[in-house]
């Protein structure tokens, strides 16, 4: 059988990869007729997306139902049977993925029908346009565009659609982002009520603000005046006390989101329950399963989120589905594969892909196909194709049926594509070495204009051919992947993600360096749904105990960590433990840590954890200060909803109790706006700073920038939101793991600079984060994001076996001298010098030996960056793939 | 046609400041051969005046209980008395309690709930439809004409019939006499100044300047417009304006009735068109 | 400097038990009724959002006692574009009620017109059941004024020109000098009675 997944944007894509490449079949099924949903819209999002477009389109594991619609679901979980337009497809469990629709009822009074107000997918599509023209330009009159207002909560948290809709913050900021870095002298404005953005992105909105000089005008922007060909946007100018306006030439609606409009016939169809916001129904301690068992829902099926967390849902999603599963085809190359020899007689064969247009818009691919034929060993030039699926095809005849011993291909970035056409490649028979990439979209169709164009293609595809003809086999070494798993962190991630990896067969080592499992939210009285913090952990505490495949080690830490994806090596050392575990991939959970904010001091002032508590009991306050944003560290994502949360529950003990709340920027993303709103029903004063409040002398000042007055409050009780920081064993983790840290926190690894396809993986192979590592996140975050992680290591353990790196450096010891500097410049210190015998006579057979010389020794954590071969001074050093022939041929046709 | 026989419910200034629209109304209605039988004794709506909510619920409440006893929904030509009326109306029949309380004052405040209120804006362009008046129309207007909508018919949003902020059905009307909309979109809801007439003239002579500038700016022939108390501010106080505010505009304003009853054939005396404050002659001459 | 200690926290309930008042609390100081206000223009300290924010404080006094309470045109601009639904035109109109009963009790005194005129207003459909131009003017100038004298040299200047005008196009002919008298005025007064300012 295999699994159904209902939609083939972002999410629907991702599970479908996880699952298909950790051998399940999947039936991936899309409405439209191109897979990438609303992420295909995006102008950086798409760039980005398609590679993954095209690995599903190849996939032998993917059954790809496009223009199709789930028309019924019978069954039950391990055994569903779906109608998908017409076709009966069998299925043991369902994954629901059908995205999210733009809210798009704007009110007339946004510029009343100017061309020059435009949605923000508008203009990612027009940010796009200026990829490919150089401009920004204006749409009513294809000016340049010199002053941008974007708006933001058009759509969003108001009586059309009462929840926030979570993205919109980030993506404005990015495009600003995009905007600034392009055309600097843009001027750009950002309305808005609270900026919503957590961790990298706050960062971004601070850089934004600080150094593009972009100014965030809180004001909820009602109307937009078109007025002598301009656009005039009022707004409060809160310190003045008037009503100012600013003149803009573009303005941007952030349109809020809104569930998908095929969500309420899948609910029929599914039995799905939806919320009252009409998204799949899930609860914060199971936020991927639906009341269906067997059926799962992630992304923005359940609620308003980023590309980052849909990804991380889907990918949880994908483990749920497979744990129901049977795993039943065979995982993409990890099947044998012979390649052919290849003689001296050079057979090069040159593809020139259009790119859908991105190149053959810019390059006259004709043309350079003229120039390319005249080359020596040049056997076959094509340029007709157009798309990925296109040029793979013909790169594979090329070699099966015209003999191709060389492959030359030109079009897309080898960032994203190497890899899918080095496998084709190798499919075909062809050791995937021989293959030279050219990156004709970014390093030349985008950068120069048509003229120029073809001059620096042909220049280009010159320079690697002569490089081709030096190309050599480099044979790939194999080892076996460990099926075993090591955790790091016993919180609620790390237990969720033991048990997700051990519900999907292997064995695991979860290592907790504190007496006892539960981490942080042991510190909570009861979440935010009601449930008791307690007994969510002695639920997962349980599971974890009894599940034999895990075993936990307390008071215990990792150590002497060694080894890549699928065979790592470490040290357990702890309470009477010093044990060597082999693991074919790592989660990391190490939580982080609350810090109580200096400048407030006295026994009434607490926590808003230990108020959480108090709440359990009697509450004897009449006024209540509450002080948000204060303290150095980064505000957890879920500090404003522990805010309102707890004042509510303080309200409905006391109604008469009075709470202040003071704040910056009240964060209640998604579903929990509806809290924040119920909080300000009940009563709730909220008073927004800039500047920290005092606490002196039992009295609370703040500049309450609404009122634009000091306010002060005699409280009998302060309690303050708690920045986070880091967990203490980061640092050393980050260094033994090799995982770069932000603040702190441990970063993923990202393929583009402000997208995030890749929420719990890292620069290093097979070692995974989640949780609050990464950042301090709500316990329904944390429970997808480390089933997530559990799923990405599971892709990986479901290998036989990992092929070694073919691209590293090799040593000619006769030409070493031992001098040293590889050592030296080796970032991952894999070179050692070993003292060699030296032969200098050698008579007939026998050798004289004249002494020992010393020699360097790459060893097996070689990542293969060249920096080694750049610096030996002798020559002696050298990198596979990069040897010293083969990039001064591509120099010599450079020159 | 589905609309045959209204109650009619004139509002204050039908016999005096706004007797034109009255007059206006009547032929329309006639021609169109819907019968309007006047509210029995009716009582004034509150205007913006009376804020007591309960207070305007039973005013508004013995007009539709006269209008229900007759078993006919209430049309009437003024935005205000829509307003209150229709808010009214919702408010009696979402509440039992409010409904028993109105109706303990007396027994002739007995209203069941049974009735619509209307404008007359929505029952020309969405009861009867354009279809149906484009077959009775006789003449075509050769006018430029800025339409002018004023607070209570795209707002607030329950009991309005049309957009908040662009609203269009006077357009498509005025577009089928064969009229033309002239550039006017932000300034179609924007408040006359009329409430604050009385109390702050400074700041409603200034707002009705702006709409009569933003109108005479875009080349308009005339302000359409479908409320008694925009006529007043527009077209009764526009030499006042113009005097206070040392400007001169001579702006023709009419109610959207007038302008449909020309389209209809009607006679301008007919339809009080020499009874508006600026002259109208010069539309009149654009009537062929 | 505010104080919250010393201002009354059961103002923002005193405003939600008053018709039109309710959904006060709802309001998150977007800003969005006051950038919208057609009256800002001209009375640049108007703000509905920060009557809102004093009124959640309990700044009943300062509140009540401001007078641009009184330059809402009801214009329901700010209701209609309102994301909270705080219905600001008519939780206006309640403070308004409030701030009135204030003054009748001499608790506060309110620096507009309005309330007289809107009392005058109402005493003609009181006594007639219908609006009555020139009672209304006659009840209101006087009392805006302070003298009879005063009040009738005020409407001449105000409405000589204007009297005039409808005079010759036939909108106000002799029969305008008298009121307009619902028949059955026995129930407009037990309807003021009743559901009138008590």
């Amino acid at each position: 059988m295999g699994i159904a997944i209902i939609g083939g944007g972002v999410a629907g894509i991702t599970a479908a990869l996880d699952l298909a490449n950790s051998g399940y079949k999947v039936y991936l099924v899309e409405k439209n007729a191109e897979l990438g949903g609303k992420m295909a819209e995006l102008a950086e999002c798409k760039v980005g997306l398609s590679p993954r477009v095209v690995e599903i389109e190849n996939h032998p594991n993917i059954d790809l139902m496009l223009s199709s619609e789930l028309e019924s679901l019978s069954g039950s979980a391990g055994n569903f049977t779906l109608k998908v337009s017409g076709t009966t497809v069998e299925a043991e469990s369902v994954i629901l993925a059908p995205g999210y629709d733009v809210f798009d009822n704007i009110a007339k009074s946004y510029g009343f029908g100017s061309p020059d107000v435009v949605t923000s997918l508008d203009f990612e599509g027009m940010l796009r346009a200026s990829t490919m023209s150089g401009e920004l330009l204006r749409p009513s009159d294809n000016k340049p565009v010199k002053k941008i207002g974007f708006i933001k909560c058009v759509g969003s948290r108001c009586q059309e659609n009462e929840i926030c809709s979570t993205a919109c913050c980030a993506y404005t900021a990015k495009e600003v982002w995009v905007v600034k870095e392009r055309y600097p002298d843009i001027d750009v404005s950002v309305f808005y009520m609270d900026i919503r953005v957590f961790g990298k992105d706050e960062e971004l909105v601070a850089e934004l603000k600080d150094k593009y000089g972009v100014k965030y005008i809180r004001s909820r922007v009602p109307e937009v005046i078109p007025e002598r060909g301009s656009l005039k946007v009022k707004y409060e100018d809160l310190k003045k006390g008037v009503i100012a306006n600013l003149d803009f030439d573009l303005i941007v609606l952030a349109v809020g989101l809104l569930p998908s409009k095929t969500l309420g016939r899948l609910s029929e169809i599914t039995g799905v329950k939806t919320d009252k916001y009409g998204y799949v129904e899930t609860s914060i301690t199971s936020p991927l399963e639906t009341n269906m068992p067997g059926v799962f829902a992630c992304g923005t099926a359940t609620a308003p989120m980023k590309v980052r967390e849909s990804v991380a849902q889907a990918s949880g999603a994908a483990l749920k589905a497979a744990i129901l599963s049977q795993r039943t085809e065979p995982i993409p190359g990890q099947e044998e594969r012979k390649y052919i020899e290849v003689g001296d007689e050079q057979k090069i064969g040159v593809f020139i892909c259009g790119c859908e247009g991105e190149v053959a818009d810019s390059v006259d691919i004709p043309a350079v196909v003229e120039q390319v034929k005249q080359l020596r060993d040049v056997v076959l030039v094509n340029g007709d194709t157009n798309t990925t699926k296109e040029v793979l095809e013909a790169i594979e005849g090329g070699i099966v049926d015209q003999g191709l011993n060389k492959i030359v291909f030109a079009g897309y970035t080898p960032r994203e594509y190497e890899n899918i056409f080095k496998d084709a490649v190798a499919k075909a028979g062809l050791n995937p070495y021989l293959l030279e990439f050219v990156n004709l979209r970014e390093q030349c169709a985008w950068v120069h204009d048509k003229a120029e164009a073809t001059v620096v293609a042909a220049g280009m595809l010159r320079m690697a051919v002569g490089r081709a003809r030096y190309l050599e086999a480099i044979p790939i070494e194999q080892y076996p992947v460990i099926p075993k798993a090591l955790v790091i962190g016993g919180g609620v991630s790390g237990m969720n993600a033991a048990l997700g990896i051990a519900d999907a067969g292997y064995d695991i080592c979860l290592v907790e360096k504190g007496p006892e499992l539960g981490g942080g939210l042991r510190e909570t009285g009861e979440l935010q749904s009601g449930e008791k913090a307690s007994d969510v952990l002695k639920e997962l505490a349980d599971k974890v105990a009894s599940n034999k495949r895990i075993t936990v080690y307390k008071n215990a830490k990792e150590e002497n960590v060694s080894g890549r994806a699928g065979s790592f090596k470490a040290n357990i050392v702890g309470d009477g433990v010093n044990e060597e575990i082999e693991f074919g991939a790592c989660v990391i959970a190490t939580g982080a840590k609350d810090v109580v904010p200096e400048g407030y001091s006295g026994k009434e002032v607490i926590t808003q954890a230990e108020f959480g508590k108090m709440l359990g009991g009697t509450v004897s306050a009449n006024t209540i200060a509450m002080i948000q944003d204060v303290g150095e560290g980064v505000a957890a994502k879920y500090s404003s909803i522990e805010l309102v949360a707890n004042a509510l529950k303080a309200k409905e003990k006391n109604p008469n109790l009075n709470i202040f709340v003071l704040y910056q920027d009240i964060k209640t993303y998604g579903k929990w706006e509806a809290l924040y709103k119920e909080a300000r029903e009940k009563g709730v004063i909220f008073l927004r700073y800039e500047n920290a409040p005092k606490y002196e002398g039992g009295i609370v000042t703040v500049f309450d920038v609404i009122l634009n007055d000091d306010v002060q409050i005699k409280p009998d009780l302060v309690v303050l939101s708690t920045p986070t920081v880091p967990a203490e064993d980061n640092e050393r983790l980050s260094k033994m793991f090799k995982i770069p840290l932000r603040n702190g926190f441990f970063m993923e690894a990202q393929e583009r600079p402000k997208m995030v396809l890749t929420p719990v993986d890292t620069v290093n192979e097979g070692v995974f984060i989640c949780g609050s590592a990464v950042y301090p996140a709500m316990i329904d975050e944390c429970m997808a994001m480390s089933t997530a992680a559990a799923s990405r290591a599971c892709v990986l353990l479901a290998k036989n076996f990992m092929e070694t790196p073919a691209v590293s450096s090799v040593v000619d010891e006769q030409i070493c001298v031992g001098c040293g500097v590889c050592v030296d410049v080796c970032p991952v210190e894999a070179i050692e010098l070993t003292e060699e015998l030296i032969p200098v006579v050698t008579f007939g057979v026998a050798t004289v030996i004249s002494g020992m010389k010393k020699v360097a020794k790459v060893g097996d954590g070689c990542i293969g960056c060249g920096s080694c071969a750049s610096y030996c001074p002798s020559g002696a050093m050298s990198l596979k793939h990069f040897r010293d022939r083969q990039l001064y041929a591509q120099l010599d046709y450079a020159l | 046609m589905s609309v045959t026989k209204l109650a009619y419910y004139p509002g204050c200034p039908s016999d005096a400041t706004a007797i034109d629209q009255d007059m206006s109304t009547k032929a329309v209605f006639e021609k169109l051969g819907v019968e309007l039988v006047e509210v029995e004794d009716w009582n004034c709506c509150g205007a913006a005046e009376v804020e007591e909510p309960e207070l305007v619920y039973a005013l508004n409440a013995r007009n539709l209980a006269i209008a229900e006893k007759e078993g006919l929904d209430i049309v009437t030509p003024c935005s205000i008395c829509y307003y209150n009326l229709e808010r009214s109306n919702i408010a009696l029949k979402a509440d039992d309690k409010l409904r028993a309380k109105v109706k303990g004052i007396d027994s002739s405040l007995d209203y069941n709930g049974k009735i619509k209120a209307k404008h007359v804006l929505d029952v020309f362009v969405n009861d009867i439809g354009l279809e149906e008046l484009s077959s009775k129309m006789s003449k075509k207007l050769n006018l430029k004409v800025a339409p002018y909508y004023g607070c209570y018919i795209g707002r607030p949003p329950e009991t309005a019939f049309d957009d908040p902020d662009d609203p269009d059905s006077m357009d498509k009307l005025i577009e089928l006499m064969g009229g033309e909309i002239v550039p006017f979109s932000q300034m179609k809801t924007f408040c006359c100044g009329g409430p604050l007439m009385m109390t702050r003239s400074d700041i409603a002579f200034e707002m009705a300047r702006k709409i009569l500038d933003t109108a005479k700016s875009a080349g308009a022939d005339c302000i359409a417009l479908a409320c008694p108390l925009c006529g007043m501010m527009l077209d009764g106080k526009q030499a006042d304006i113009e005097k206070a505010l040392h400007v001169e505009i001579d702006m023709p304003v009419v109610y959207i009735t007038q302008l449909l009853g020309l389209a209809l054939g009607i006679d301008a005396k007919e339809l009080g068109l020499n009874k508006n404050a600026v002259d109208t002659k010069e539309i009149l001459g654009k009537v062929v | 400097m505010i104080k919250t200690w010393e201002l009354d926290p059961n103002f923002k309930e005193e405003i939600m038990k008053e018709r039109g008042g309710e959904h006060l609390t709802a309001c998150f100081q977007c800003s969005t009724c006051t950038i919208g206000c057609p009256i800002t223009e001209y009375v640049p300290s108007y703000n509905p959002r920060k009557i809102i924010q004093m009124s959640l404080l309990g700044m009943r006094k300062e509140v009540l006692s401001n007078p641009d309470l009184w330059v809402c045109l009801i214009c329901q601009t700010c209701t209609a574009r309102c994301p909270q639904d705080v219905r600001i035109s008519d939780l206006l109109s309640a403070i308004r009620r409030i701030a009135d009963k204030e003054a009748e009790a001499g608790n506060i005194k309110i620096d507009s017109s309005r309330p007289i005129f809107d009392k005058a207003f109402q005493h003609q459909l009181e006594k007639y059941g219908r609006l009555y131009d020139i009672g209304l003017a006659k009840e209101y100038y006087p009392k805006r004024e302070g003298s009879f004298f005063k009040g009738m040299m005020a409407m001449m200047n105000d409405y000589k020109d204007f009297g005039m005008r409808m005079f010759k196009k036939g909108k106000m002919g002799p029969k305008a000098m008298f009121p307009e008298k619902v028949k059955d005025r026995a129930v407009m007064k037990k309807i003021f009675e009743e559901m009138g300012e008590k």
